[in-house]
């Protein structure tokens, strides 16, 4: 009898929790502005779903702090419901579902990762929630004509278009010889399709094209090949978890290649987990602390660098420093509409035209980010070990020369 | 036989008010629909049958992939609806929706049926825990093949059409909650229709002892197809309702997600009471209200909770509610009970 009583007593108590939250909160409650994000806390993006969510949070405070959010003669303050999507798309169309249709959210930011931004667009857009994303790059994105989605960043295709480009004006014009190795997913594979378009401009030819699985922690049998045949570049992409196997079987098998340009080495703060070994690795990046953009909230990159170190305890990773400029974003068009209906909002946020200390924001039509440029940068040590992440192209913020091509493994 | 028919109107009706007593609710209630469909028709092998099947993701993920194929397919070029950039737009008209929709699923159903045959006449043959590991393989490796096809969106991910604009914020939610809910209602009550037939004492008899089975001259091989095609036809409708609801698929993520899905289903027949009809409803309603619950109130501790339960269900509940419940009150499930014979049972323990 004993577990009966348990039973029901646990089952009433899950069914009664289960009706009260029907109780919804409105969009606006009193001085507050709700924004609604489902996050990637747990599973596979969980690093980057947190320097996600840091980089919200961060922007949360700093825009409260200095005043909040002036609409109507009135002044808001931001506040953010998260979910955990679980790096789940399937859960992120539920929550961003959740979020709208129970919590009453109407304004909405980002998840991290393509995939799953692709799978909340459908709803806001449904229910023409605008939404301010900053971490979803695919190009698909900006091609299903979304008219509440608003991308920061630059679309996936141009991640890595530079460093073939870089290649091939080191090679004397000539076209290179590509490897390359691609995780299953959204972006990387967005990603890809922008190498492609570059070796067909530069009339490049890809000798290896790879798909690595998802939750990938190992690359032995793509690397064996590229020791191989020899590429002039290595292009690897799949996340923090691939830019951490990359390097740490590069260097386990000392594959030497002249080029190895990979994405989310800031992320994966591969400089402070592989050290030495990580050298001379090329990383695209959307966004760089040494860059020279300014607002009046975060000041430039280097005062954002410091601020989010000593909140969080580490070096900002692009991820962040995006995610900190959709809120900007947010506020300047919140602003600008002077009022919360949400196509005000969405046409206020189609207009945008600011800087930002991440970057310039000027939206397409598809809602896409065209007015930034991305950077590229190299892993760069001294004698002592200490690695660093250095510009190096475009050369208007070059903080140093590009190492090219990479020494042989023997000779390190 | 009375009480039944009331029973089964105030579900019904309950079913069908549902989306309109809680019109938030609605996504949630629809996954519920499907979370059923799944957990009855893995009982139909892992209960009735007594062979656990990791492997009915296949026909899930099967079936949502053919169905947005389809509904693409009919109007537009799959592969430049899918490729790489989508360079393209196309809109569906709502009827083109429908359409789609319509036959789409009609290929859910019916291919992966074929393939549950063909499969299974290969593997079939495997008993215990080869039959569990074989099909545990089987939905990993479609999750695996179907990221490199290009033609659905390989590891891009496919967008299903987008639900047409018909004026009526609602109608989304709606019409996918019907569709669920119907396919629901057709799924419990053609297995129930099927287990008052002679077929389910088959798959039982398949379970106590398959070796005696065959001796009596059942062609159990023939029986063991015939279940597997019949979870499959169902498990792939579902697919193809729940692509269209998530309105994007993932090979691994979404379409073979044997890590959530293919486990959930197992989970709740058991918790319910596997080989019965009833245990599967029951279990995956009340799964789907203790993890929807986690998830609002305790984020973060979701998946904590969910180890909990598994822990509880296998140390407190091994044969499910029903099972619990058929324990306490055999009377209720139409048992004769020797009132003598139980209280001598009693002083035994």
């Amino acid at each position: 009898m004993k577990i009966k009583n348990i039973i029901i007593t646990f089952v009433s108590a899950i069914a009664i929790l289960f009706s009260t939250s029907v109780v919804s909160l409105a969009k606006v409650v009193g001085d507050k502005i709700i924004l609604g994000a489902a996050i990637s806390l747990t599973g596979k993006y969980s690093s980057n779903g947190v320097h996600t969510q840091n980089g919200y949070n961060m922007a949360v405070d700093r825009i409260n702090d200095m005043g909040g959010i002036k609409v109507g003669g009135k002044t808001y303050k931001f506040d953010i419901i998260y979910y955990d999507d679980e790096s789940n798309p399937k859960r992120a169309a539920q929550l961003a579902e959740r979020l709208i249709s129970q919590d009453g959210v109407e304004f909405m930011l980002g998840p991290y990762s393509s995939g799953l931004t692709k799978a909340i667009a459908p709803v806001t857009e449904k229910y023409g929630v605008p939404m301010v994303e900053a971490n979803g790059a695919s190009r698909s994105l900006f091609t299903k004509g979304y008219k509440y989605l608003f991308a920061v960043l630059a679309p996936a295709n141009l991640y890595l278009d530079v460093a073939i480009e870089t290649a091939v004006e080191l090679n004397g014009g000539k076209g290179v010889r590509i490897a390359q190795a691609f995780e299953q997913d959204a972006f990387s594979q967005d990603v890809r399709l922008g190498i492609l378009d570059a070796a067909e401009r530069t009339g490049s030819k890809i000798i290896i094209d790879d798909k690595l699985p998802k939750e990938l922690n190992d690359m032995a049998a793509t690397l064996a090949k590229v020791k191989a045949v020899k590429p002039d570049v290595l292009v690897v992409s799949g996340h923090t978890k691939g830019a951490l196997t990359a390097i740490r079987q590069i260097a386990e098998m000392k594959v030497d290649v002249p080029m190895l340009a990979m994405t989310h080495c800031d992320a994966a703060k591969l400089s402070k987990q592989h050290g030495k070994n990580s050298q001379y690795a090329l990383c695209a990046s959307q966004w760089h602390k040494t860059l020279t953009y300014k607002d009046d909230f975060f000041k430039d990159g280097m005062t954002y660098a410091a601020d989010f170190e000593k909140l969080f305890g580490y070096d900002p990773p692009y991820q962040s420093a995006e995610s900190s400029a959709a809120l900007l974003v947010f506020k300047d068009a919140f602003e600008r509409a002077n009022s919360f209906d949400q196509k005000k909002v969405r046409d206020a946020l189609a207009d945008t035209n600011m800087q930002t200390f991440y970057g310039n924001i000027k939206f397409a039509e598809g809602g896409q980010n065209v007015d930034k440029p991305m950077v590229l940068f190299q892993v760069m040590c001294d004698d002592a070990g200490k690695c660093e992440n250095k510009v190096v192209a475009p050369l208007k913020w070059a903080s140093a020369e590009l190492i090219h091509p990479i020494p042989k493994w023997s000779e390190r | 036989m009375n009480k039944n028919i009331i029973l089964y109107s105030a579900i019904l009706i309950f079913g069908i008010a549902a989306p309109f007593i809680f019109p938030a609710f609605k996504v949630q209630l629809s996954i519920l629909c499907i979370l059923i469909i799944l957990a009855i028709t893995w009982n139909v092998q892992g209960g009735e049958m007594g062979y656990n099947t990791f492997g009915n993701i296949l026909f899930y993920g099967l079936g949502m992939y053919l169905c947005a194929s389809v509904q693409v397919g009919m109007f537009f070029p799959l592969g430049e609806w899918t490729e790489g950039g989508g360079e393209k737009t196309f809109v569906h008209t709502p009827a083109q929706f429908f359409q789609g929709f319509a036959v789409g699923l009609a290929v859910a159903a019916v291919v992966p049926a074929i393939i549950a045959g063909l499969i299974g006449y290969s593997i079939l043959g495997l008993r215990g825990h080869y039959f569990a590991i074989c099909t545990l393989g089987l939905g990993v490796a479609a999750g695996e093949i179907s990221g490199g096809i290009e033609i659905i969106g390989a590891g891009q991910g496919f967008t299903t059409p987008p639900f047409p604009n018909v004026d009526r914020l609602e109608a989304r939610g709606e019409f996918f909650y019907f569709c669920s809910f119907v396919v629901l209602v057709f799924t419990f009550l053609a297995v129930k229709a099927i287990y008052s037939t002679r077929f389910k004492l088959v798959l039982n008899a398949i379970r106590d002892n398959e070796d005696k089975a065959e001796a009596m001259g059942i062609q159990t091989m023939k029986y063991k197809i015939i279940g597997w095609m019949i979870s499959a036809f169902f498990c792939g409708l579902a697919g193809g309702i729940m692509g269209g609801l998530v309105g994007y698929i993932d090979s691994t993520d979404v379409a073979f997600d044997g890590r959530e899905m293919g486990v959930f289903m197992v989970l709740m027949a058991i918790l319910g009471g596997k080989g019965t009809l009833w245990g599967p409803v029951i279990g995956a309603t009340l799964f789907h209200i203790f993890k929807e619950g986690f998830w609002t109130f305790f984020l973060g501790w979701q998946y904590v909770a969910l180890g909990v339960l598994i822990v509880v269900i296998v140390i407190y509940f091994p044969e499910g509610i029903m099972g619990w419940l058929r324990e306490k009150y055999p009377e209720r499930f139409g048992e004769v009970v020797d009132e003598a014979d139980r209280k001598a049972q009693v002083t035994l323990k």
